[in-house]
């Protein structure tokens, strides 16, 4: 479903991805390990339109997309959460989602009916298979950190999207919350057929739920392979797993 | 010479001189701008209210020393010094708590005070215009360019400019204050996590600025009426000046209050009219070309 | 319960408003000199639309929209011009001035917007600012620093009662219009922008298009302002498009508070009224305007009714961004 060829960034000399490639098939749930800095973020910032490459290509369903805005790439089907949260801090939670929704049923230069009137259901449906109905009337800005991290989902839901990039859905959640986000990450993909990318620092919700891990080193892809395949390798165990054990 | 008067009449020429002898006040005025604007990131609307004060308080120093050779230095002295310390009592006393507030809130906060200090420089001085006399040594015309009379004062100020300059290049680059001044602008929470206090660095960066306002003002005095609404033209001036050069960015400001002082001045020769419209249109054509300015901001 | 309990006295506080507004010429009269009084709640309308067409870029656009001024003195010097020089219709003129309002907006947004926040709002400045250069420059064709007096209105609206009915339904329409796209898609999708600009892009949303269309949009209704201020006033002046004006209507957003749609309604009424009766007493109402903003900044950064309306339901939609 989505293939990325021998992607580059540098930020004034800083090469931040370096030739990186990677396949996600559909209905995969592929994650990306690696230290901080590793270029995770920015090869989702790659891949969403956010940053243009400086050299390679993207491709979503066999259509180029290299260096799109991102809105067009979204309307492609494809959506992200971002690592920090990033939700809209005055809107309530049903807003939220709304806009999403709105967006995607390219709806939003409608100027005159009440926007409470429109994709109740769509929006009401989304917030239910994340768990949030019972908070739709919270302003976003004032919730959890947990369920703002949920809600950073549900946006990307909104626009009932094929293929959702996920970064760090986990970071700052406690316990509990991780468990309920690795049981929503699973739902999402069994039955609603989502095909996930993302990227995770809490290795045993990756080596959990994965089909595919890729590890990112130094900005570069070091080794792309089954769970047991990464796991087993050694060049992962010095860089990454055993060599910086605190990740 | 009379090659060069074949090139660029010298009509011409010596009104590029005014222009540069123009540039320099603004430069100095836009520098003191962008430098608030560089590292503590406030586009200060009540940097021209100081200009202003700064150039009632070179009047009320001329005439109280009327007739004294020394007046005019005392001014140049003592009313930059004045407003730098009004500029300090702002921000030690209200503006230190602002900074984390959203720009919005900082800008109309600046508006705030320049309507205050715009009336209580009208409770001060009045609404009437006042001249400050041109100092004794500096009266007069020195014929430049084939004979054209071209005012000693703003030799003077040509003079100026260049030792302002050199004085705020030696201040960024040389000392300690604008070596931190110039981490803080780009990382603010670095510096402060090194262990400087950011605060005491953010009051004097901005008091360094009000100085420049002040001096600005003083300077331009014997040149103009001084009066009040002064404030509010030499205000969008200087913001112009600091948007094309690159905000923050102290060369900038030279290059735009060039750009802005020539066509100002040669835009009056050209059409005398719409003089005042040219350098607005340079700067348009400037801000289509370069959207950021010329220069590197450093935000 | 609660909530319909609120939006149903809502209502009949707006009903109540309507009826008070529209019967104000006929009962004034009976207490006091009112034609002045009449004067000044039209005034208080058309500063009221200025402000709230400010507020939907502002408040709840987030785009830093600094020199709003630019467009209702241009709303305002069309009309003005076109109903002394044209010789057309006056409605032609009436509807010019919005109109030519929308098309500088759509050029000044355009080369703004290529900036974001406080680069977008100081080149809105600049760009302003040459609009007043020309306009205060050109004597032969805007009356320069002394602006335009004594332009003909139409007879129907000439009288101050006439002009008070006109500015009164015009600008009941147009904060009607405003209020409705501030509650459709549209407006939920600008507040997203406001909020949180990239995610907006992350949902499909084309940012900058958005941002361009409310742009025009508010200089649309800063423009139908600066007519109705025509009619009000029969005059116009080169300060209409001065920054300093634009930072009064700031101010009257602040004041009422921006990110209610009263808001800058309310904060415009309260500033006209103060500058009104203030100013009899001293002339340095600049610096009480001044002192006030200071207060507001310190003490009450979501305004006036921001602050009331947190009082009374502490939960809800007041939120400190």
């Amino acid at each position: 479903m989505l293939q990325v060829n021998s992607l580059s960034k540098t930020f004034s000399g800083f090469r931040a991805v370096k030739d990186t490639s990677l396949e996600v098939k559909k209905g995969e749930i592929v994650a990306v390990i690696g230290p901080n800095g590793a270029g995770k973020t920015t090869l989702f910032n790659l891949i969403t339109g956010i940053l243009k490459p400086d050299s390679g290509q993207v491709l979503f369903k066999g259509k180029d997309i290299t260096g799109l805005s991102p809105h067009v790439i979204c309307k492609t089907g494809m959506s992200r959460s971002f690592q920090v949260v990033n939700v809209f801090q005055r809107l309530t939670v049903f807003e939220n989602v709304q806009v999403a929704v709105l967006a995607k049923e390219k709806k939003t230069w409608n100027l005159f009916t009440p926007s409470k009137k429109l994709v109740i259901d769509e929006t009401n449906r989304t917030l239910e298979s994340v768990g949030l109905i019972d908070k739709q009337n919270n302003i976003s800005g004032a919730l959890s950190h947990g369920d703002r991290k949920v809600l950073e989902i549900a946006i990307a839901l909104g626009g009932s999207p094929e293929f959702l990039i996920l970064d760090e859905p986990t970071a700052g959640m406690s316990p509990e919350e991780t468990a309920r986000c690795i049981e929503l990450i699973r739902h999402l993909s069994k039955k609603m057929g989502l095909t996930i990318l993302f990227c995770e620092h809490d290795m045993e919700l990756v080596f959990s739920i994965s089909n595919r891990i890729m590890v990112m080193v130094r900005g570069a892809s070091i080794i792309q392979g089954s769970c047991e395949e990464v796991r087993s390798n050694e060049a992962v165990q010095e860089a990454y797993l055993g060599g910086d054990a605190t990740c | 010479m009379d090659f060069i008067y074949s090139i660029i009449p010298p009509s011409i020429l010596c009104q590029i001189f005014v222009g540069l002898s123009r540039t320099v006040i603004l430069f100095i005025v836009s520098s003191g701008m962008s430098l608030i604007l560089g590292v503590l990131r406030i586009p200060n609307v009540f940097h021209g209210s100081l200009y202003m004060i700064g150039a009632f308080l070179a009047y009320t120093i001329t005439t109280v020393c009327a007739g004294s050779p020394f007046g005019f230095w005392l001014a140049l002295i003592i009313s930059p010094l004045v407003v730098a310390l009004i500029g300090l009592a702002i921000e030690r006393g209200l503006f230190q708590y602002l900074y984390e507030s959203e720009h919005l809130m900082l800008i109309l906060f600046t508006f705030a005070f320049s309507l205050v200090l715009g009336d209580i420089v009208k409770f001060i001085w009045g609404a009437d215009y006042k001249s400050v006399p041109v100092p004794l040594i500096f009266q007069g015309f020195v014929s430049l360019f084939g004979g054209l009379p071209f005012p000693v004062y703003n030799l003077f100020l040509l003079a100026v400019g260049p030792i302002v300059a050199f004085f705020l290049w030696f201040l960024v680059n040389k000392t300690k204050i604008g070596k931190i001044a110039k981490a803080a602008a780009v990382d603010r929470e670095m510096v402060g996590a090194v262990g400087i206090n950011v605060s005491w660095v953010f009051a004097i960066v901005f008091v360094i600025g009000c100085l420049l306002a002040g001096l600005g003002g003083a300077l331009m005095a014997p040149t103009i009426s001084v009066t009040l609404g002064m404030d509010h033209t030499i205000i969008i001036e200087a913001f112009l000046i600091v948007i094309i050069g690159g905000l923050g960015n102290m060369w900038g400001a030279l290059l735009g209050a060039l750009i802005f002082g020539l066509t100002q001045s040669l835009g009056i020769l050209l059409w005398p009219q719409f003089g005042i419209i040219f350098p607005y249109l340079a700067v348009v054509v400037v801000l289509l070309i370069r959207p950021t300015g010329i220069l590197k901001s450093t935000w | 319960m609660l909530k319909d309990l609120l939006t149903s006295k809502k209502i009949i506080l707006l009903i109540t408003g309507i009826i008070l507004l529209l019967l104000l010429p006929v009962v004034l009269p009976l207490f006091m000199q009112a034609r002045f009084y009449i004067y000044l709640v039209s005034l208080i309308l058309v500063s009221g639309l200025f402000a709230t067409s400010l507020n939907f870029v502002l408040g709840f656009g987030g785009i830093y929209q600094f020199h709003h001024g630019v467009f209702y003195g241009i709303g305002a010097y069309a009309a003005a011009l076109m109903l002394l020089k044209s010789g057309l219709p006056s409605w032609v003129g009436f509807i010019a001035g919005p109109v030519v309002s929308a098309i500088l907006s759509l050029i000044m947004g355009l080369i703004c917007l290529r900036l974001s926040k406080l680069y977008f709002g100081m080149l809105q400045v600049s760009l302003g600012s040459l609009v007043w250069a020309v306009v205060y420059r050109w004597r032969s064709f805007t009356g320069g620093e002394d602006g335009i007096h004594g332009i003909p209105i139409p007879e129907l609206i000439s009288s101050p009662t006439g002009a008070y009915y006109f500015t009164f339904i015009v600008s009941a329409v147009c904060f009607f219009i405003i209020y409705k796209m501030i509650n459709a898609p549209f407006g939920s999708v600008l507040q997203g922008i406001r909020d949180n600009a990239i995610r907006s892009e992350m949902i499909g949303v084309n940012v900058k298009r958005h941002q361009l269309a409310a742009l025009i949009i508010a200089g649309f209704f800063a423009g139908v302002a600066g007519v109705l201020f025509v009619v009000v006033d029969n005059s116009v002046f080169p300060d209409m498009l001065f920054w300093t004006l634009s930072m009064e209507v700031m101010i009257m957003c602040l004041l009422g508070g921006w990110h209610i749609f009263i808001g800058p309604l309310t904060g415009a009424a309260l500033m006209i009224l103060f500058r009104t009766f203030i100013g009899t007493f001293t002339i340095y109402w600049a610096f009480i305007q001044g002192i006030i903003l200071m207060i507001i900044i310190f003490f009450l950064p979501s305004g006036v009714l921001g602050y009331f309306e947190r009082k009374m339901k502490p939960t809800d939609k007041v939120l400190k961004a």
